[in-house]
């Protein structure tokens, strides 16, 4: 036990990163859900332009690390001369990121929808818009909800990467007790364990709700 | 300045340089996983404390980020007295969370053949043997191709983390490149171009070879 | 009531409709019959716009639904969407699959249009709801979700939605085809009671002894078109085309034991 002394004096420091974390993963979903839907809507619904465009937008977060714009967004913002500090900044790219990868979770949740829902809305004599509201969007956000919710412990994981571009949360937390108490072992599991204990609670849930979403009311 | 030409063609060939430490563990990674993945999901079938440890292992490698993993392969190891090379434990941590995910598709893939195809199978009088090799590995094949491509996609992506822990990989080399010179949008572009030339060739790898066996079939 | 005229759809090269026309007067019950593949189920789907259709036009009590024609240009031209969702209103429509809204329960699904398309206030629209669905007898199952329903409970209460929205006339397409065969009575009883109240119906079936039972007029459809029609008696037991006794023959061979 006497090795996970470190660990002891360093805890609460751990937690205050994981507050942090909580914080940046927080700000990040609500955004990168809204354009999520947004582009899920657009790809499904929109034009030829407003398709291409979002396939484009895809392909290009999809093949591109997060860490590598995460880095130059940290370089770039200076630059730009936009003042946005460094925490809303890196949000921005997470969400942004993160939108992608949310619009095609709700774009198979939207497409995976029978045919026959849309055919029996229409021909209730429901406007598109009305349609969406009451029958598409209430199912395909239901049939989303699993995916969604392990999207979210990924980001929560992601997180960790803007220790690298000098932003402090758990991670970058984790690595100063480190390189006050030589003890690098202990801390990062100690690290590990706040990160599992979030992450597996979202997994929890979202297999929670996926067994929900399998067995109906 | 941007776009600058003399700049650009040094540039290119240290990128390149990098980038062939990113193929490389890329490379690596996905061959290891796919055999290592597949260990862990047969544990994971059996019955009994094989079968717990393997779940233990999916679940704790799944929801704690990479970059701790890292940390504690590369810092951990070396303070307890085994040190390894930022290469090997880069490509260590890589395996180990990438088995995870590695697991879980085949879990997914071997679920997917439903219980009517081992009933008609044996229904024909196969052996074990024929059993698998003619009825139920193809078609775990056919359905874990789409989502091994995703993975290979997104480990190309994680190899980028490895610049943190000093591996001269792409993103390592951007970033050194990126302090030591102004133009940060010339090494932005190269950096991201290289990603994505990388991830596509892995995007249309996988339709290729999901072409042949739709072809098979 | 209902006016189809000269209705032709291809999906790419295929001809499903090939200049269909039909009329069907207030109060009446036409059924459809026909090979499968023969065009009746697209001829339906037509009806509600539910696809669009190259050419030809129909009306509902002489409002046309999906395409209005320009009188000065001679041409055809497809109406907005609000337009069309507006004249769906007035035309019903019970499909082979449910297609029950799975979020609601069965109260809410029949009452979810006429509270939200047409505005009918919650109290007035729930008590017709309940009404309606007392009236296909399943006065017990208003809060059941439709999971928890077998088949037959399903699509009475599809009946029931579709009914909600009092549209003058009622399309059913094929809503016994998916159902167990012990839950095929419910419903022909649930719409053999619609008729006999004076809905005016279009059905499309493969039930041979209902569709003599409930039709005023038999039509059968071959190929994209109208072959032949009439009276039920006169279509099933004296028909003047061959393809029609054809088709009556392999029906029988088939069900006969």
């Amino acid at each position: 036990m006497k090795e996970f002394a470190p660990l002891l004096h360093g805890y609460w420091y751990l937690l205050r990163g994981a507050g942090m974390t909580l914080l940046m993963a927080g700000a990040a979903i609500l955004p990168a859900t809204a354009c999520g839907i947004l582009l899920a809507m657009a790809q499904v619904f929109g034009n030829r332009f407003a398709r291409s465009a979002v396939v484009g937008y895809l392909f290009i977060v999809r093949g591109i690390p997060l860490l590598v714009l995460l880095t130059f967004t940290y370089y770039l913002l200076p630059l730009t001369g936009i003042d946005l500090p460094p925490f809303w900044g890196v949000v921005l790219v997470m969400a942004l990121y993160y939108a992608a990868f949310m619009s095609e979770v709700f774009r198979a949740g939207i497409l995976s929808l029978p045919q026959g829902q849309w055919d029996a809305a229409r021909s209730l004599g429901m406007t598109r818009r009305l349609m969406l509201q009451i029958v598409i969007f209430p199912q395909a956000l239901r049939l989303a909800s699993p995916p969604f919710v392990s999207l979210c412990a990924n980001l929560v994981k992601a997180t960790s990467l803007v220790s690298i571009v000098g932003l402090w949360e758990l991670t970058m937390a984790s690595r100063e007790i480190v390189e006050r108490t030589l003890a690098p072992f202990q801390i990062f599991l100690g690290a590990a364990a706040i990160y599992f204990c979030i992450c597996y609670t979202l997994a929890l849930y979202g297999r929670y709700l996926e067994s929900r979403v399998l067995h109906g009311h | 300045m941007p776009f600058d030409l003399h700049f650009i063609a040094r540039l290119i060939p240290a990128l390149i340089e990098g980038a062939e430490v990113t193929v490389e563990l890329a490379i690596l990674t996905f061959a290891i996983c796919l055999v290592w993945g597949l260990i862990v999901a047969l544990a994971n079938s059996t019955r009994g404390p094989l079968s717990w440890f393997a779940g233990a292992y999916v679940q704790i490698v799944r929801n704690t980020p990479l970059l701790i993993q890292m940390y504690i392969v590369y810092f951990g190891f070396s303070m307890a007295g085994f040190g390894l090379s930022g290469f090997a434990s880069g490509l260590l941590a890589l395996c180990i969370q990438n088995g995870g995910y590695v697991a879980e598709i085949y879990r997914g893939g071997l679920q997917a053949v439903s219980t009517r195809q081992y009933e008609a199978g044996r229904a024909l009088g196969m052996r074990r043997w024929t059993l698998y090799t003619v009825v139920i590995i193809p078609q775990v094949v056919a359905r874990i191709v789409p989502p091994m491509t995703n993975q290979a996609i997104s480990i190309t992506k994680d190899t980028s983390q490895v610049a943190a822990i000093a591996v001269m990989d792409m993103m390592k080399v951007a970033q050194v490149w990126v302090e030591s010179s102004a133009n940060t949008y010339d090494v932005f572009l190269g950096v991201a171009i290289i990603y994505l030339v990388l991830t596509s060739v892995a995007s249309v790898a996988g339709k290729l070879f999901e072409r042949r066996l739709a072809f098979a079939q | 009531m209902l006016e189809v005229a000269d209705v032709s759809k291809r999906f790419g090269t295929l001809e499903v409709l090939r200049g269909v026309s039909l009329s069907v007067a207030p109060g009446e019950v036409v059924v459809v019959i026909g090979p499968s593949g023969s065009g009746k189920t697209t001829l339906l789907r037509c009806i509600n716009l539910l696809e669009d259709y190259e050419r030809g036009t129909v009306t509902v009590d002489g409002d046309p639904i999906g395409y209005r024609l320009d009188r000065r240009a001679g041409q055809r031209v497809r109406m907005s969407e609000r337009e069309i969702a507006a004249a769906r209103e007035n035309v019903g429509m019970v499909f082979q699959s449910f297609n029950l809204f799975p979020h609601m329960n069965a109260l809410q699904n029949v009452m979810a249009a006429p509270v939200r398309v047409k505005g009918i206030p919650r109290a007035r629209a729930e008590a017709r709801a309940r009404e309606l669905l007392t009236m296909v007898g399943l006065s017990d199952k208003v809060a059941e979700y439709p999971v928890r329903l077998s088949g037959g409970q399903q699509q009475r209460v599809a009946i029931a939605r579709a009914l909600a929205m009092d549209p003058k006339i009622m399309l059913f397409d094929e809503v016994t085809s998916a159902l167990d065969p012990e839950l095929v009575g419910e419903v022909l009883a649930a719409m053999q009671q619609l008729a006999r109240a004076g809905m005016t119906m279009v059905v499309v079936t493969h039930e041979m002894s209902f569709a003599r039972d409930i039709a005023d007029r038999i039509v059968f459809m071959d190929d994209g078109l109208v072959v032949e029609q009439g009276k039920p008696d006169q279509l099933l037991f004296s028909p003047a085309t061959d393809r029609v006794r054809a088709f009556l023959k392999r029906y029988n061979d088939r069900y006969r034991i």
